[in-house]
């Protein structure tokens, strides 16, 4: 048990700073909280007030406190673009995000897990010349740039997909409306699951291939177990552990790209939100989104802490002792 | 081998390029032709951009061959000093585009077919079409000039250069060449400065031990797991958007890596018997430290740094995606940004969209390549896996963490 404390102690500690850095990123930078909603001519008695209508007139130790009343209680105040609260804008984004997010991760992993396995077992085939190459494309190629030629491709020159957006225009009704959404959100999804598999099987290969040349995996052959379950209850049991630290260390990354997605793609996301918010100066909004996406890391971080005590028995062990 | 040997060339290549420039090529900066100009092999169809050039002291003139319908535009550029320009059809009509001052200095000329004034002066009424009508049919044109004088007649087509025109008439090719230099230095530098970083966190972790130790290493925790890329939008949304804060932005977040492995590789030198032996021949921790723990430490890191680069690369490109680099500063990143945001799909301008693309990932794929010929060279006396599954994996995975 001390180990699960141990792992939600260090998640509240990312969180505890996420949030002093969300506060003081937006206060100590150079250059005017107000400066996107403010015009240069405002006579100095209407920026006071406007000043005091945001509450920046008040001590930093005061502006804390209602941070942190508005951000723990995901409000998180107005808007400075729409003066709507900033939750009810980002309501609607965050399912978006998650709907992609969440299908992609575990699509690709199970890809590159499926895929990585398999070259390892075929050295020199063809699997494994595409685990190869897939991965040097997952390393090396902006995902922006594949997703602009997907884009090009399966949007403009064969427009099989739609261009832009979350949902058709004017929305359809009923059944349609969810298949409609699907549709909008394929494009994406594939070009994350392209972009992202590789790096997994490149990954598992390499483990596996490791894992396979080690004594025990001779022994589980020597004593006559099928060819399944030396593959996968000796050698690939031995791997899970770091599959999960992989998985867990690759999770702000998938969270990032999320941003670079929902732009290309102009989804409706909480991405996207955090992109217009900080180029327009909506800090509350900006700041929000901020939070919320470092929210959703450290809680998938967390799950796959717990994944990781339930995947390798000697931590198990520690725990109980 | 051969493949290192290509990679070395290629980076060459690249360097070369970059601290040539565009000038070299005869490529120019700024609008050089109609927006979405295709690339000029690509349609031969289409009028491709012409400039006629005449300068002469008493008379001169330029022939030209039209095989195509009338070009978008007319220019006209140049100084006359006296006479005048005039312009002949092949049906033997003559235009007379522009006249010289009678006595006194040479006039310059910047005159637009579009213009209403120039219509006027050539004898046309102001909502005629007037490339339409100065190029009536195909055939061989001829522009001449009576007096002295330098003048160029621009005749804007749909084609341009190697690469075609972006969503404002520049030269594909020049602002291809110009974000070469934007990566190198963006990738490069930024990858020195986190290298420096972590070695000397990662020194001090290791060799210090205790609260020092456990700070530092905490802080590589917390700033592994707050989500990289919108952390530094924010940064440079409010910092400002010029290259050497994109540069320090950069290596604040990516030192991680290179501190873990050189902490993992302090704790398990600091303890060995001839280190041990060292210390008791009197040297000094210093000495330890920087005579025989850094070199030894040194073609790993390189490799680091090499593997690094891409990461960097990718995150400036990514970041000038989203908008948010200087907009003067013409980085590969910025031209698929303005591809993406000024319709360079509606136009099926590709070639906005291909060079840009392919130059990041060329440059990713030489830096990977030649940072695993590093590490293994660096790795015969450091290969144990508890090195490697510290240190190299984890610069991989930030790679994966921002390429993402």
């Amino acid at each position: 048990m001390s180990a699960l404390i141990k792992r939600v102690a260090g998640s509240l500690v990312v969180l505890i700073v996420v949030l002093v850095l969300n506060f003081f990123l937006f206060r100590i930078m150079p250059g005017d909280p107000l400066v996107g909603i403010m015009d240069p001519r405002f006579s100095p008695e209407a920026k006071e007030q406007l000043a005091a209508q945001w509450g920046l007139d008040k001590p930093l130790a005061e502006q804390f406190v209602v941070y942190l009343r508005e951000m723990l209680s995901f409000r998180f105040g107005l808007s400075m673009m729409t003066s709507v609260p900033v939750w009810d804008e980002l309501k609607n984004r965050v399912p978006n995000t998650v709907a992609l997010l969440l299908p992609a991760l575990l699509l690709s992993a199970a890809l590159g897990l499926w895929l990585g396995v398999k070259a390892a077992l075929r050295r020199g085939s063809r699997v494994e010349r595409l685990v190869l190459l897939s991965g040097a494309v997952s390393f090396s190629f902006p995902s922006f740039f594949v997703q602009l030629l997907l884009l090009l491709c399966f949007a403009y020159v064969w427009p099989i997909f739609p261009l832009r957006g979350t949902t058709s225009i004017p929305p359809p009704e009923g059944p349609a409306a969810f298949f409609d959404y699907l549709w909008h959100l394929a494009l994406p999804l594939f070009s994350l699951v392209i972009l992202s598999f590789g790096g997994w099987a490149l990954y598992i290969r390499n483990m596996m291939v490791k894992a396979l040349g080690e004594d025990y995996v001779l022994m589980a052959r020597a004593r006559g177990l099928s060819r399944r379950r030396v593959v996968w209850n000796h050698a690939f049991r031995s791997i899970l552990p770091p599959v999960v630290t992989i998985f867990l260390l690759s999770l702000p990354g998938v969270v990032s790209g999320a941003v670079i997605t929902e732009t290309v793609f102009s989804l409706n996301g909480a991405g996207r939100f955090l992109l217009e918010a900080t180029n327009s100066h909506d800090y509350p909004s900006a700041g929000a989104a901020f939070f919320l996406l470092a929210l959703l890391t450290v809680s998938c971080n967390l799950l796959a802490d717990l994944i990781y005590v339930l995947v390798d028995p000697r931590v198990r062990r520690e725990g109980a002792r | 081998m051969t493949r290192g040997i290509v990679c070395l060339a290629a980076l060459t290549l690249l360097v070369l390029l970059a601290l040539l420039g565009p000038a070299p090529f005869g490529l120019k900066d700024g609008p050089q032709a109609p927006p979405y100009s295709k690339p000029d092999w690509l349609d031969r169809s289409v009028a491709s951009t012409v400039i006629l050039n005449v300068s002469g002291v008493s008379k001169a003139s330029a022939p030209l061959t039209w095989n195509y319908a009338a070009p978008l535009r007319v220019a006209l550029t140049g100084r006359l000093e006296s006479g005048s320009v005039r312009w002949t059809t092949p049906q033997g009509g003559e235009f007379l585009l522009a006249r010289g001052p009678e006595t006194g200095s040479a006039v310059s000329l910047d005159l637009d077919a579009r213009d209403i004034p120039f219509k006027r002066s050539v004898g046309m009424k102001p909502f005629d079409n007037m490339p339409a009508l100065l190029f009536p049919s195909k055939g061989g044109y001829r522009l001449s000039l009576l007096g002295s004088g330098d003048v160029a007649l621009k005749i804007e087509g749909g084609r341009w250069g190697w690469l075609g025109t972006d969503q404002r008439g520049r030269d594909v090719a020049t602002l291809f060449l110009r974000g070469i230099r934007i990566s190198l230095i963006v990738g490069i530098s930024s990858t020195l400065i986190a290298m420096l970083l972590g070695l000397s966190l990662g020194l001090l972790s290791g060799y210090a031990g205790g609260v020092t130790d456990a700070l530092i290493m905490r802080t590589v925790d917390v700033l592994l797991s707050i989500p990289t890329l919108p952390i530094l939008m924010v940064i440079a949304g409010i910092w400002g958007k010029g290259l050497w804060n994109l540069v320090l932005i950069l290596s604040i977040f990516s030192w991680m890596g290179t501190a873990r492995t050189v902490r993992a590789m302090t704790l398990s030198l600091r303890d060995a018997p001839w280190v041990d032996g060292l210390r008791a021949l009197g040297a000094k921790r210093n000495y330890i430290l920087f005579r025989h723990l850094v070199p030894e430490a040194l073609p790993l890191l390189l490799a680091n740094v090499a593997l690094g680069v891409p990461g960097a690369i990718l995150a400036e490109a990514g970041l000038s995606f989203l908008g948010l680099s200087d907009p003067r500063l013409p980085s590969w990143g910025r031209m698929l940004h303005e591809a993406h945001i000024f319709g360079a799909f509606t136009n099926g301008a590709w070639w906005t969209i291909l060079p840009p693309g392919l130059g990041i990932s060329l440059i990713c794929l030489i830096f990977m390549d030649i940072g695993r010929k590093l590490e293994e060279r660096a790795d015969p006396r450091l290969t144990q896996a508890s090195m490697k599954q510290a240190g190299l994996e984890q610069a991989r995975l930030d790679q994966m963490e921002v390429s993402q």
